[in-house]
């Protein structure tokens, strides 16, 4: 049966979802027609995996119509109501259960009675023709799962969502983890599914794939869709100004007067051919003294693995990094070497990675320097309640009694903390993944003022942020990432929301 | 030596099985008489209990997300205390009253242990330990001290069918029980949200009916294990709740089973049960004081461990 052209396969209107306080999605609407891919664009936090995840229905929106084919609203509660009603999702991050076999993977939520006309026989035999077309080879359909590379993982949760035979199909950056000439075979397929009236949803980072396939293109910003353009009908700056939204927005102002000059003042520290991801391009990175430099890119495309490499995480075998005292280079290669070279680093997952929630501010802040305040082998926490207080002081802190559980504080203060804890030692050079994450305005800017502090006075600052106008307002320079590799490297004349978002997307002059 | 591994882990039992085939050995040359035919209804119907036990504890490790369910010994003493104190006590002794009657208790029991974990989401560890101490008490409650009774049928389960030893009708139907579950795709399922509960969920798998299951099908063979428990010892014993419970997980270990979940079967566990069983048979032949049968458990648990939970771990960071 072929559905009208044009049909509708899939409605979502004005879909609102909130999670606690953060708005992920406030008013997104999306049609999805049969024989049409229609991919969604947008930059970090513009909401696409949440939207991702009403589709399919692993989540329901807070308010919202979501209508697949004739299936009535309200219906999808369930990733389970979604596939029945013909909708099958890729997804970014679930790809595999490792423990169980490639086949029983590729049957994963398939009743065998639901297996219909098709016996288990002929359904490994779909199975070794889809995954031989999309992989040019057929992996070992009774071995683990765990014994396959990410890229056939990937390949096979693709497969899945084909097996199903859907009316939907979504791929949520399922082009991630493939070689060239698996995405051009998946190409050659998803064609082929266009032309047969399946409605395609399609997200990928590389906006050649976006123009290579897209009929139309679903911009989304701040939750919103702010607009659908249709192949052909638009240039590359009105999707760039429909994802930054650059007019409704101050020109960024920077904050840094133009103190240092960057190539004057010496290095502190130095990356060299460091491979974070295994078939990556190797990064070369030397930091200088009191210089901010910013790390920016889509969400997972190396910036923490970057961070952490900065901190002595080894990635292989491949290249290394430097300190530099005193015309002397010293490797890091493990986390307490970088300690001990005066490099701090506050961690992006704030209350897992960074606080220890049961203990009260004093000890948060001491944890790392109370040898400072031992007579003997005694503690004097009066000495850290000093040192505390005068720190506490000159980073703006609001507490009432120090002894309190540092849970009492607002997450502004709570990273404030944090990064006291870290200059209690003076260190040469903070790494910051995300500082601002979850804080109020307020204190952000408490936090802008004191970085810029820190570089004054000659601390040097790698900060990975996900909000693009921090990265303009503060960065001397900001390395772009793009699939484990630096893209693009954006000097403080360049950078503004538009060259970044264009970078991130690797469009616009490339390194 | 992939290759090898590879085997090994995708049969996790087969080392239990092989150990316990030694064992068995063992156990026939210490003591000839041990493999007469005479003798063996009688040695199937001693290891029934705890084989079952072991079988019963399986589904809740295999779901996942921590899953243990460690109410197991007292739930098959608690069975057997109905069967011989209440039920028997009371004149009820038709096997068509009291078998449905004994396997309803283990699953009632399953399912809220299922629904705790998995619906109010207590840790499985916290939720069964729970059971464990309800379980013992009620079961003190109904026989404060031993009592005996036994029947036809349940003599005939703790010797032999004609030429069919008695407690392959009770080890077996657990077994057969699994069998139909994987060929209605019920394993899969519970190996899948095992596996990766996450990704099951995404693809349309029914995590909480799923996890829900694996505990009443837990509680289900402990129904079984009661009754073989009533066979053999004919007596209920309220002080025996505690018996079965670690060395049934331990037999799960030792016979291939991840804690971590998302593999294994109830093969492995049998064979597991098997070892320990044979372990204690050996010893007693051998007139080894009974205070080093838990040493020996312990050192088999030793190697299971390395077996079981160390190679896959070698294996992922060599990866």
């Amino acid at each position: 049966m072929t559905p009208p052209a044009h049909a509708v396969r899939l409605k979502a209107r004005s879909l609102r979802k909130s999670f606690g306080a953060s708005k992920a999605l406030q008013g997104c609407s999306l049609d999805v027609r049969a024989g049409e891919i229609h991919a969604v664009c947008g930059e970090n936090g513009s909401g696409k995996s949440t939207l991702v995840k009403i589709l399919s229905g692993v989540q329901r929106p807070d308010v919202g119509e979501y209508v697949i084919g004739d299936h009535p609203d309200g219906t999808i509660e369930r990733p389970r109501d979604a596939l029945r009603a013909g909708v099958a999702t890729v997804f970014q991050e679930l790809l595999m259960v490792d423990t169980v076999s490639v086949l029983d993977n590729l049957q994963l939520g398939i009743q065998p009675v639901a297996l219909g006309d098709s016996s288990p026989a002929e359904f490994r035999r779909r199975a070794q023709s889809v995954l031989e077309e999309l992989l040019g080879y057929c992996p070992d359909l009774d071995g683990a799962a765990e014994g396959l590379s990410l890229s056939e993982k990937q390949t096979c949760s693709i497969a899945r969502s084909l097996l199903r035979q859907p009316d939907v199909l979504i791929l949520d950056e399922a082009t991630s983890a493939l070689d060239a000439e698996s995405r051009d075979r998946l190409f050659v397929v998803l064609n082929r599914l266009r032309s047969r009236g399946v409605g395609i949803v399609f997200i990928s980072h590389r906006m050649d794939e976006v123009d290579e396939l897209a009929d139309r293109i679903t911009v989304l910003r701040s939750g919103a869709s702010v607009a659908t353009l249709e192949r052909g009908k638009f240039t590359r700056e009105d999707l760039i100004h429909h994802m930054t939204g650059a007019d409704q927005l101050t020109a960024g102002t920077s904050e840094r007067q133009n103190q240092l000059d960057p190539v004057s003042t010496h290095a502190v520290m130095r990356m060299r051919g460091v491979r974070i991801r295994e078939n990556s391009y190797p990064v070369d990175f030397t930091l200088r003294q009191g210089e901010i430099v910013g790390v920016g890119g889509l969400d997972g495309h190396g910036q923490d693995e970057f961070l952490l490499a900065l901190w002595g995480h080894q990635f292989g075998s491949a290249g290394g990094v430097v300190v530099l005292e005193d015309e002397l280079e010293r490797p890091i290669t493990s986390a307490s070497a970088a300690v001990a070279s005066g490099i701090g680093y506050v961690p992006r997952e704030r209350r897992s990675q960074a606080l220890f929630p049961a203990l009260t501010i004093r000890e948060n802040f001491g944890v790392r320097t109370l040898e400072r305040d031992t007579v003997g082998p005694f503690l004097m926490w009066s000495r850290t309640h000093l040192r505390f207080e005068h720190n506490a002081k000159k980073l703006n802190i609001k507490f009432g009694q120090d002894t309190d559980l540092i849970t009492t504080l607002s997450g502004g203060n709570q990273q404030k903390v944090i990064l006291a804890r870290w200059l209690a030692s003076h260190p040469r050079v903070l790494i910051l993944n995300d500082p601002t994450r979850g804080i109020d305005i307020n204190a952000k800017r408490d936090l802008y003022a004191l970085l810029v502090e820190l570089a004054d006075s000659g601390v040097a600052i790698v900060m990975n942020s996900t909000e693009i106008d921090e990265l303009v307002e503060l960065a001397d320079r900001v390395l772009v990432f793009r699939e484990g590799a630096v893209a693009r490297e954006l000097q403080r004349e360049e950078l503004s929301r538009t060259t970044l978002v264009e970078s991130f997307f690797g469009m616009g002059r490339s390194r | 030596m992939k290759g090898s591994l590879q085997t090994w882990r995708s049969r996790p039992e087969a080392l239990a099985l092989l150990l316990a085939l030694g064992l068995l050995a063992l156990n026939v040359v210490v003591r000839p008489s041990f493999g007469s035919a005479g003798s063996i209804p009688a040695s199937l119907a001693a290891f029934a209990p705890f084989a079952i036990a072991a079988m019963a504890s399986a589904p809740s490790v295999i779901s996942g997300g921590g899953g243990i369910d460690i109410s197991i010994g007292p739930l098959v003493n608690l069975v057997t205390i109905v069967v011989v104190v209440t039920l028997f006590g009371h004149g009820v002794t038709h096997p068509l009253a009291v078998i449905p009657i004994a396997l309803a208790l283990g699953l009632l029991v399953g399912v809220v242990n299922g629904l705790l974990v998995s619906v109010v989401r207590y840790q499985p560890v916290i939720a069964t330990l729970c059971g464990y101490f309800i379980l013992t008490g009620v079961g003190l409650q109904i026989a404060p001290s031993p009592s005996s009774a036994t029947t036809s049928w349940m003599n005939h389960l703790a010797d032999t069918f004609g030429p069919v030893p008695g407690a392959v009708f009770l080890i077996g139907p657990p077994l057969v029980l699994w069998w139909l579950l994987g060929r209605a795709g019920y394993v899969k399922r519970l190996r899948a949200v095992g596996g990766d509960d996450a990704t099951a969920y995404a693809n349309g798998v029914g995590v909480t009916a799923v996890r829900v299951t694996a505990y009443a099908l837990g509680g289900l063979v402990a129904g079984f294990g009661g009754i073989a428990s009533a066979a053999l010892l004919q007596s209920g014993d309220a002080g025996l709740a505690g018996q079965y419970t670690l060395p049934a997980i331990a037999a799960v270990v030792i016979g291939g089973t991840s804690l971590l979940g998302g593999r294994g079967g109830l093969a492995g566990p049998l064979a597991g049960a098997a070892c320990i069983f044979l372990v204690q048979t050996l010893l007693s032949s051998l007139y080894v004081s009974d205070s080093w049968l838990q040493v020996a458990y312990g050192s088999m648990l030793i190697g299971a461990v390395i077996f079981s939970g160390r190679v896959p771990q070698l294996r992922r960071s060599n990866a």
